[in-house]
């Protein structure tokens, strides 16, 4: 009905610009228009005595619309359409040939994507297009035609691929490219630079969204956490997440290279699309352990491959340095040593003001340790990773040394923990030191006792009962349970209130309410506590000799604190299986854990068959000390890094890490169909998203692309249908209208 | 008799029996329960009232010997605590039975006369079962032979595969606050009139211990000295102040370790 009263379809003039072709010149117009203006008033002015003013008024305006529409048909309205020129353009045509698109039921990906851009051009041959022919991985690369396509690349980067063909293009009359994709990126999907990137060539990206975004049938194990450096003996804790798109039951094993470790049942429920399972990993030995996560198939399941992850975790001899710092002798003093006597891994220095003119030192390394009481200088605290001061006034620490304790967890990365006690915390004078800034609450004045020496019950919140850390047991419920049956601490003060990114992990239930017990809050790279209690040395004393859980506490609670506090010297790699590459990223302080600039940085790359070679990290723009650098595994294994740091072509420093790498896993991974990412790609080239159901719009879209060599079309519309009747319908209204009111 | 007086004396025998029992009920309110509840200091000095032997049991006016020396020993003891070091003490201290649940909020204990203890096998597991979780445990006053040989037989009901041994001389127990390189005989106030530093056939002190396997130690037992009379009697012209001084070191250096290890 459009293209039979406007001539033309309705997209056309949608695209088209309106211009006017007419010859006469604009002050001919003008007076053309005031001159019937002039007219039609005066003719009606001398006949005023056969019709009432409305009247008047109406047949007016009638008369004034008619002659508006003759003046504009004068004018020759004409639609103006930017359109390719036939036989000069060329389309890319762009198939995503990873093996993701390998996946499909009765027709694969691949199979729909390749039908999809053959039938683009055979419904309309009056193109006349230049078709070049991309296939779409990695890295895009030209071919003659899709006929031996095949869903073979072991990535996929949209980004990269499609700057490829636009760079490739640059000097032809590319009018568009058409992408037949499933959007599943292996490089961790578009940025917002990408997308920039890619709309700076001017050249609109269509898209054609193949495969389903949500797969009831498969099950993925999208990602698995856990520390890639563990102490000997010690529990790691791993978090992985599983995606799936439908209810389901199965079971999650955990290899300790071929020896299994945990078999877990999982109930996958139909409320979200991610579960989260939470498992207790022990590594005994010291040296690199192949750890392999994996979840049983469901019934239907195509895709296996996704569901297993490894990883390598170091398990090394290093030692922890914690310094306790306490003010008076008491139980809990002796009893957080004993907790932690037989943990190898942590060197406990404790600094004890045992009379008012004698410290006695216990856990020390050498004579000269802590030989002159509490460190003066940034080098000698910053050689701990944790700092524990007990019921001790803040007036016994110089300004100095209260300056360090704040860098030290500011600036070194270090945790504090700030324990309660007659001269802690308040009673202390702490709320007015140089560390009050550090710590997570706001401590009541000196002038006010806020020490109890009252027995309290310690219940967990609800973000203690998830924080590993105060697990006392192996399941959430157990740890419930056990933590409701420790006996009461023997003491508890008065926090005051807390800062707003503090943190309550527990509470104690006392006279006057639930106040909180332990506290934390990061602050600057480094982390504060505070153990708002002395006594729970009573959780020894009260349980029976076999109960570890006083020990559990605290060897958990100390592990905590030096886990946050980063190396002087370190380098980390990431990417794993799910990726495509590995990128290295190491960082050198000094002593005084000050960045260290002044070198130069190689790493050594080793592959577990003995292929190495190396390669330089370049310092990063944005952080000082650190220094990176991307790696392309040749093979899948276990890759070992050792970067080492050299002023004056001297070797200064080494940091070393490892990880374990599957070549070719990225594809199985995270392959649902990406639409968004394909939409977001249109819309910010100017091209359209399309279904496969959608197809029939791309020739119309190809044709008056904006792209390529384009020629102007110019269409009349003053003989269009509309125009006639309009006037016809002015005309004989004003007619009918006369008639009626007898004035004719 | 007169008209009443049976109804009399029931009544003021009820009243008396209802007011001993109200008096009771508060002393054992008031006592223990609630101290241990709002305890006034870290250190709290508990003496242990052991069961005795039949030679160590009182009677007749006389006390038990588990009392000896009470309460001035500790009252003395705890003074000296909190002026030489900064240990948050308790003016007073305490009395527990080994069986009283309360014990085990209170790491140190002393015992003292322990030739006349006489502990059954519950009393004996509650001490193992205190000292292994941590507790520390110091005896004194014992003397000769026969009351040696008393205190081992309760002592191997405790810890019948734990020896007895001398604590070295570099252990910290001797160093923790004081070097006491000094190995003294320290009498008890009879040495004032007889001269003597001995009793019975006590001649030669000895500090000896037991430990547990971390090598902590666990148990100090004080034989053939009288640290509790140099406590008792600091504040007796007479008494020697050197060994009284010694006794406070002995007694603060246990306490120091039993606070630190």
């Amino acid at each position: 009905m459009f293209e039979f009263l406007f001539k033309y379809p309705r997209d056309d003039y949608a695209r088209s610009e309106l211009i006017y072709t007419g010859d006469w010149p604009p002050w001919l117009l003008a007076l053309l228009i005031i001159a019937a203006l002039a007219g039609i008033s005066w003719f009606l002015y001398r006949r005023r005595d056969f019709a009432r003013p409305p009247q008047m008024l109406v047949v007016w305006v009638l008369q004034l619309a008619m002659l508006a529409v003759v003046i504009w048909l004068l004018q020759q309205p004409t639609l103006s359409t930017e359109q390719l020129r036939a036989g000069e353009n060329v389309v890319a045509f762009v198939l995503d040939n990873s093996e993701s698109m390998a996946y499909g039921e009765s027709e694969s990906r691949l199979q729909q994507a390749m039908r999809s851009l053959s039938a683009t051009l055979a419904d309309d041959s009056s193109l006349e297009l230049s078709v070049q022919h991309y296939e779409l991985a990695d890295r895009a690369r030209l071919v003659s035609s899709f006929l031996e396509s095949e869903a073979s690349g072991t990535g996929t980067s949209i980004a990269a691929s499609l700057t490829d063909v636009l760079r490739e293009a640059r000097f032809s009359p590319l009018a568009a490219i058409v992408l037949s994709s499933d959007g599943a990126d292996t490089t961790g999907g578009l940025s917002f630079s990408d997308l920039a990137e890619i709309a700076g060539f001017g050249v609109p990206v269509h898209t054609i969204a193949v495969g389903r975004e949500s797969i009831p049938e498969d099950i993925e194990l999208t990602d698995v956490m856990l520390p890639n450096r563990a102490l000997p003996g010690s529990t790691i804790t791993a978090r992985v997440s599983i995606r799936h798109d439908a209810a389901a039951s199965t079971r999650l094993k955990v290899y300790n290279g071929d020896d299994l470790l945990e078999s877990l049942p999982v109930d996958l429920q139909p409320d979200t699309k991610n579960t989260t399972v939470w498992v207790n990993i022990k590594l005994a030995d010291a040296g690199h352990h192949h750890i392999r996560f994996s979840v049983d198939g469901i019934p239907g399941e195509q895709e296996l491959r996704n569901n297993s992850r490894s990883t390598l975790v170091e398990v090394a001899d290093q030692k922890y340095r914690v310094l306790y710092f306490e003010g008076e002798p008491r139980w809990e003093y002796k009893f957080m040593r004993r907790a932690l006597n037989d943990d190898e891994d942590l060197q406990i220095a404790s600094l004890l003001r045992v009379s008012p003119n004698k410290f006695y030192r216990q856990g020390i390394e050498s004579p000269e340790q802590l030989e002159k009481g509490f460190p003066t200088t940034r080098d000698e605290l910053f050689a701990y990773d944790a700092l524990i001061i007990g019921s001790v006034e803040a007036a016994s620490l110089t300004d100095e040394q209260q300056a360090i304790i704040h860098d030290f967890v500011s600036e070194r990365g270090g945790s504090l923990l700030m324990l309660a006690g007659p001269n802690g915390l308040g009673n202390g004078g702490w709320g007015q030191s140089r560390i009050a800034d550090v710590l997570p609450v706001r401590l009541p004045p000196s002038t006010t006792d806020s020490f109890f020496r009252k027995k309290a019950a310690v219940v967990l919140t609800p973000q203690g009962a998830d924080d590993r850390m105060l697990w006392l047991a192996d399941t959430a419920d157990a740890n419930r349970v056990a933590w409701n049956k420790l006996p009461e601490v023997a003491d508890y003060q008065v926090t005051g209130n807390l800062k707003p990114a503090a943190v309550t992990l527990l509470q104690v239930m006392t006279d006057i309410g639930q106040l909180p017990l332990l506290i934390t809050q990061q602050f600057g790279r480094g982390h504060s506590y505070i153990l708002a209690s002395g006594g729970t040395w009573r959780w020894q004393m009260s349980m029976p000799v076999e109960d570890q859980s006083h020990e559990t506490f605290w060897r958990q609670l100390l592990r905590a604190l030096v886990a946050h506090a980063p190396s002087r010297v370190s380098l980390a790699a990431s990417g794993d299986g799910g990726s495509t590459g590995v990128s290295l990223r190491a960082e050198f302080r000094d002593d005084a854990f000050r960045p260290i600039d002044d070198i130069g940085v190689t790493a050594i790359v080793t592959h577990q068959d003995g292929d190495s070679w190396s390669i330089d990290l370049l310092p990063s723009v944005d952080e000082p000390g650190v220094f990176q650098a991307d790696v392309s595994p040749t093979a899948s294994g276990n890759w070992y890094f050792e970067a080492v740091a050299e002023r004056n072509g001297e070797p200064i420093e080494v940091a070393r890490a490892s990880i374990h790498y599957e070549s070719g896993q990225a594809e199985y991974f995270n392959f649902r169909r990406d639409s968004r990412a394909l939409q977001r790609l249109s819309e910010a080239t100017g091209g359209r998203y399309l279904e496969p159901d959608e197809l029939d719009a791309l020739p119309d879209l190809l044709r008056y692309s904006s792209s390529g060599l384009t020629e102007t079309n110019h269409r009349a519309i003053w003989d269009a249908p509309a125009v006639f009747l309009l006037l016809l319908l002015l005309k004989g209204g004003e007619w009918l209208l006369r008639r009626r009111w007898s004035t004719i | 008799m007169p008209k009443g007086f049976y109804s009399t004396l029931i009544a003021i025998t009820a009243f008396t029996l209802i007011a001993v029992a109200v008096a009771w009920g508060q002393s054992s309110e008031s006592g223990s329960s609630r101290a241990v509840r709002e305890a006034p200091g870290e250190f709290q000095f508990v003496r242990l009232a052991y069961s005795a032997n039949r030679y160590g049991r009182g009677g007749w006016g006389r006390r038990q010997m588990w009392q000896t020396d009470w309460p001035d020993a500790e009252h003395h003891f705890l003074k000296g605590v909190s002026r030489l070091t900064r240990v948050a003490a308790a003016e007073q201290g305490r009395i527990l039975t080994p069986l009283d649940e309360n014990i085990y909020d209170f790491p140190w204990i002393y015992a003292v006369e322990v030739g006349y203890w006489h502990l059954n096998d519950q009393e004996a597991a509650r001490i193992r079962d205190y000292l292994l979780r941590g507790g520390f445990l110091m005896v004194d006053d014992f003397h000769g032979t026969w009351e040696w040989s008393s205190f081992v037989a309760s002592m191997q009901r405790v810890f019948p595969d734990r020896p007895i041994v001398d604590i070295p001389e570099d252990d910290e127990a001797f160093h923790v606050i004081y070097d006491l390189d000094q190995r003294i005989q320290i009498p008890s106030r009879m040495f004032i009139y007889s001269g003597v530093t001995w009793e019975r056939d006590g001649y030669t002190p000895h500090w000896r211990g037991i430990y547990d396997d971390a090598g902590r130690l666990m148990v100090s037992i004080n034989f053939n000295m009288d640290i509790g009379d140099a406590w008792e009697h600091a504040d007796w012209p007479d008494y020697p102040e050197n060994m009284t001084a010694l006794a406070y070191r002995f007694g603060i250096n246990y306490l120091i370790y039993a606070m630190t290890h």
